[in-house]
């Protein structure tokens, strides 16, 4: 692979980044060239060294399988005991119709997912999971992630207990469906992101600016430059000098009332030395920045809160991202602006390519300086890439914590409450109540299978499961009827276009998980193809 | 695919074995809650759906290929699909249906083979080439059109051409369009029954603003890696090379570009032209992943099998997704645009200034987020404003693009907008401020 991480660039001597050239890139690169720009190389290394279980050779089972192999995961093994029947030839597009019905569905899914990618090792493996779970359970250690389709529930609650009880295991990722309806889980204990792709840009802190910032602004003389030059001063600098000028006559105070802002937009545009230069209207548009005090994030002091980071904590944890929030938390705290370490992002503004060039260099700078200075509170050894991706997205880190399978279905608190009042607690019921409703139903109905193998399922034995499972006394709304019926009237229907559609979100959220890129979804997340709408319920 | 002697028989149910359709049978059995009264559950909607419909898939390409094996496996036997592009090795990690060796090889002709050859007994055609070279009788005779596009051009185009082809005294000529389209993590589904509901064009909009560079920047001013790149393509290219067109398929044309864009970015002490950025900003690299196409394609073939059956209700009408944070959709009506030019049927009113040369105009209608025509011609009902081709009309008409509009045109009189690429006109009332 020829691309460079984003990093190492800024990091290169600007002789070499702007000489070195690079020739055409491989064919690996070029084959995986739409997924790179999502996420980059190390994303793609993360895939690539990933392992991931597949639990039954369902149609929904392929059809995640497909997602995860075309962008090239490392590994799959697809765990299945079965042979294909009829009905699994005619719903299941890695089967190869009459001809594969009677053969080991774990083989021949295998086989035809592995023609997809000559870069991914697939292996099918015979056994059942009960056997697993009693005899080989540390097997599953060797996996970086686990997805279960309709598997029978006793067995689902044995393997999510497991996976749930040692911190070797893998994250579980739980799939059930039938019809038109269907929902996914992942089971993890705590998942963090330093590469959230965040749309929200970190601040360029214009008002507390960093001081070789403040001078090239107050260095600038507005009024006898060059007029080509001062239509092209660009906004950043504009607005620093703006604001230390306004700071000067009102006792260090940026303006604060909606008059104060008005008189102050219209001191930039008062600026101009001629009505057509869009720099300073694009300041204008742009003064919002001098508004509010740059501080770090409330969502980022609120990570700054976690016990794990407790010196105490971190000395137990090998984590390098708690390391680093620590020292991040460190920074905050020492720095005198008591900010996020400057980025050197610098977004495209009106200038000509000197000054845009002499302030993108003030930022990078500076940007490298409080990296270095972020880098002596970090007390653990770090990789300099891993500290580079850090700061760079220090200002939308995530934290998630998730719960145990089927935990929300054992808090009758959380689900729905007797008398559902506005000022109660927020149950499920009260914020996602439709949503709650297919979770419930999916929940009833792989109960009653397996309490009463065989037995015709009835929309009143459903609704009395859904009952029992939310607690007597409280009232079910109308729209469980519609759940219900759509239930007993498909209830072992695996159709093509919900596994299609489940095997595109579930991999969606797998490869999530696996390159620890963009943000996965916590909670259930329901699916509804009659009326196609999604909900998360239990965030 | 070493045995194809099953699969070639195109007639219906005989390659059908029993519990084929065990799944999809449960649902076509018997109604559900929200299934509407004119469901005819079991031997006639199955009769219909896997004998009679016809459905035309617009695309063979990330969406497309997902939307054919949907189709095939739902039970849709007869199946057509129209894509002119050939297979790139960049199509790989998610147009599934094809293989490193199928490079180079038509999309349409080669998904076809693939479907038949995996799925028993479904029939897919395939058409080589444009949308644009079928007339109405082609896409009067389905029942059914879905489009996997990455194509605006296009897009408007069979929206328009469906439009135009409802008669209101034949059922029939309606025919439902189910579209989808990706980027990257976001994607939509949307159900559209021309003329009934919300169309393409009345959506016009929606659609992101595509980044552009004023010239002045790229020539005078660069500040980004991408000023250097446009610079590179846009003036450098046709300065040295003259007529010869740039193809930007062609690794060595790619090639020629990052140094020309790597050498004026060293001079400017820019940094950041990679030949990933380079391809990426002359191509318009839109990133595309197996994922989300599958989601989306899933919808759309959705759509489709209850719209065909009758045996759920459909989505109305449009279907949001957005999953870079979480799992966010959104399910809402758009509703139809009062002027739409397409289905609405209406003159635009549009005030200008009494001012405005008619080129001044032209920028306007290109650049009008719900209009966007490229390259438009004008005429008023008496005569030819300006005409983009032939080139005698061209010639003779160029002069009119440096005349106030208001010179042309009577405050209140009507311009119609054509352009090659639409196959409607737009009718404009002027006014003047």
């Amino acid at each position: 692979m020829t691309i460079p991480s984003q990093g190492s660039l800024e990091a290169q001597d600007i002789e070499v980044a702007t000489t070195a050239l690079q020739s055409q890139p491989d064919n690996k690169t070029r084959r995986y060239d739409r997924q790179l720009r999502l996420w980059a190389a190390t994303g793609q290394s993360a895939l690539e060294s990933s392992r991931v279980l597949v639990i039954s050779g369902s149609a929904t089972s392929t059809s995640i399988l497909k997602n995860l192999v075309l962008p090239g995961i490392g590994h799959f093994t697809i765990l299945d005991h079965e042979s294909v029947s009829p009905a699994d030839a005619g719903n299941n597009f890695f089967l190869e119709g009459l001809r594969s019905i009677g053969k080991p569905r774990a083989d021949e899914a295998v086989r035809l997912l592995s023609e997809l990618n000559d870069g991914v090792e697939g292996k099918a493996d015979k056994r059942t999971l009960e056997s697993i779970l009693e005899s080989e359970p540390e097997w599953l250690t060797s996996f970086t992630l686990v997805i279960a389709h309709n598997i029978h529930p006793l067995l689902l609650g044995k393997l999510s207990s497991l996976l749930w009880n040692d911190s070797t295991y893998p994250p579980l990722m739980v799939v059930r469906s039938a019809g038109f309806l269907a929902e996914f889980f992942i089971q993890f204990h705590e998942h963090t992101i330093i590469e959230s792709h965040s749309e929200t840009a970190p601040s360029l802190r214009i008002d507390k600016p960093f001081p070789a910032l403040r001078e090239h602004a107050l260095s600038l003389d507005f009024a006898t430059m060059d007029p080509t030059e001062h239509g092209h001063i660009p906004y950043v600098v504009i607005l620093v000098r703006v604001l230390e000028d306004w700071k000067k006559a009102h006792d260090g105070n940026p303006p604060k009332t909606y008059d104060e802002k008005k008189e102050f937009k219209k001191g930039i545009l008062a600026l101009k030395l001629k009505p057509d230069e869009e720099n300073f209207d694009e300041a204008e548009a742009q003064a919002y920045r001098c508004f509010t005090e740059t501080k770090v994030p409330s969502e980022i002091s609120a990570l700054f809160e976690d016990p794990v980071i407790s010196p105490e904590s971190l000395s137990q944890n090998p984590s390098p991202f708690f390391h680093l929030l620590s020292a991040l938390k460190e920074f905050t705290i020492q720095s005198e602006s008591h900010t996020l370490p400057l980025t050197s992002t610098l977004p495209d503004m009106k200038s000509d390519t000197k000054s845009y060039i002499h302030l993108q260099r003030l930022y990078k700078l500076r940007a490298e300086e409080e990296k270095q200075a972020f880098k002596s509170y970090v007390r653990a050894p770090v990789d300099d890439a891993l500290v580079d991706s850090f700061v760079k997205n220090a200002h939308a880190l995530q934290v998630l914590r998730g719960e145990q399978w089927g935990a929300f279905d054992a808090d009758k608190k959380a689900l729905g409450s007797p008398i559902e009042v506005s000022f109660g607690t927020a149950t499920a019921l009260l914020v996602t109540p439709k949503g709650l409703l297919i979770h419930l139903s999916l929940s009833a109905l792989s109960s009653l299978n397996t309490r009463e193998p065989g037995v015709l399922l009835t929309v009143e034995a459903l609704r009395a499961e859904v009952q029992a499972i939310i607690g007597e006394g409280v009232v079910l709304p109308d729209e469980l009827e519609e759940v219900i019926g759509e239930l007993v009237r498909a209830p072992t229907a695996e159709l093509p276009n919900t596994a299609a559609f489940l095997g595109g979100m579930v991999a969606q959220e797998a490869i999530k998980m696996i390159t620890k890129q963009y943000i996965p979804v916590k909670g259930y997340c329901v699916v509804d193809l009659i009326e196609t709408w999604t909900g998360v319920v239990n965030a | 695919m070493t045995d194809t002697s099953v699969h070639t028989n195109g007639n219906a149910t005989s390659s059908d074995w029993i519990d084929r359709f065990y799944h999809v049978d449960q649902i076509l059995d018997r109604p559900g809650p929200r299934t509407d009264p004119s469901f005819l559950a079991g031997d006639e909607v199955k009769d219909f759906l896997r004998n009679k419909c016809k459905i035309l898939v617009i695309g063979a390409g990330g969406l497309g290929c997902e939307i054919l094996a949907n189709l095939a496996l739902t039970g849709f036997k007869d199946i057509h699909v129209i894509d002119m592009d050939t297979i790139d090795i960049s199509n790989l990690n998610r147009q599934f249906l094809f293989r490193p060796a199928d490079v180079g090889k038509p999309k349409a002709i080669v998904a076809s083979e693939f479907i038949m050859n995996r799925v028993a007994g479904v029939k897919v055609t395939p058409y080589y080439g444009r949308i644009q070279d079928k007339d109405d009788d082609y896409y009067m005779q389905f029942n059914l059109v879905i489009c996997g596009l990455d194509s605006v051009e296009a897009r408007r185009w069979i929206n328009a051409t469906l439009v135009n082809l409802v008669d209101p005294e034949n059922p029939e000529s309606l025919k439902p369009l189910i579209d989808g389209g990706t980027e990257g993590f976001k994607g939509q589904a949307r159900v559209i029954l021309p003329t009934v509901s919300s169309c393409y064009e009345c959506s016009l909009d929606m659609l992101n603003k595509p980044t552009a560079f004023p010239i002045c920047t790229i020539a005078n001013t660069p500040r980004l890696p991408e000023h250097c790149i446009e610079w590179a393509s846009v003036l450098e290219w046709p300065r040295v090379h003259g007529d010869k067109k740039l193809d930007t398929d062609d690794p060595e044309h790619i090639g020629w570009l990052y140094t020309i864009a790597a050498a004026r970015a060293k001079e400017f002490k820019i940094e950041g032209v990679t030949w990933s950025l380079t391809q990426g900003v002359v191509k318009n690299v839109i990133p595309a992943i197996a994922s989300t196409n599958a989601i989306v394609a899933a919808s759309c073939c959705n759509e489709a099998f209850k719209i065909a059956t009758s045996s759920a209700a459909y989505l109305n009408n449009y279907f949001m997704l957005i999953g870079t944070e979480g799992v966010y959709s959104y399910t809402f009506e758009h509703e139809k645009r009062e002027h739409c030019p397409v289905c609405g049927g209406e003159s635009l009113e549009i005030s200008v200034n009494r001012e405005w040369t008619v080129e001044r105009l032209i920028e306007m209608l290109t650049e009008t987020q719900n209009i966007q025509i490229k390259k438009p011609s004008l005429s008023t009902p008496a005569k030819p404003i300006y005409f983009q081709s032939p080139p005698q009309l061209e010639e003779a008409t160029r002069p009119n693009l440096e005349k106030k509009v208001s010179e042309l045109v009577p405050d209140g009189g009507e311009v119609t907008v054509t352009a090659s690429t639409l196959p409607f006109s737009l009718s404009l009332l002027i006014t003047y401020t």
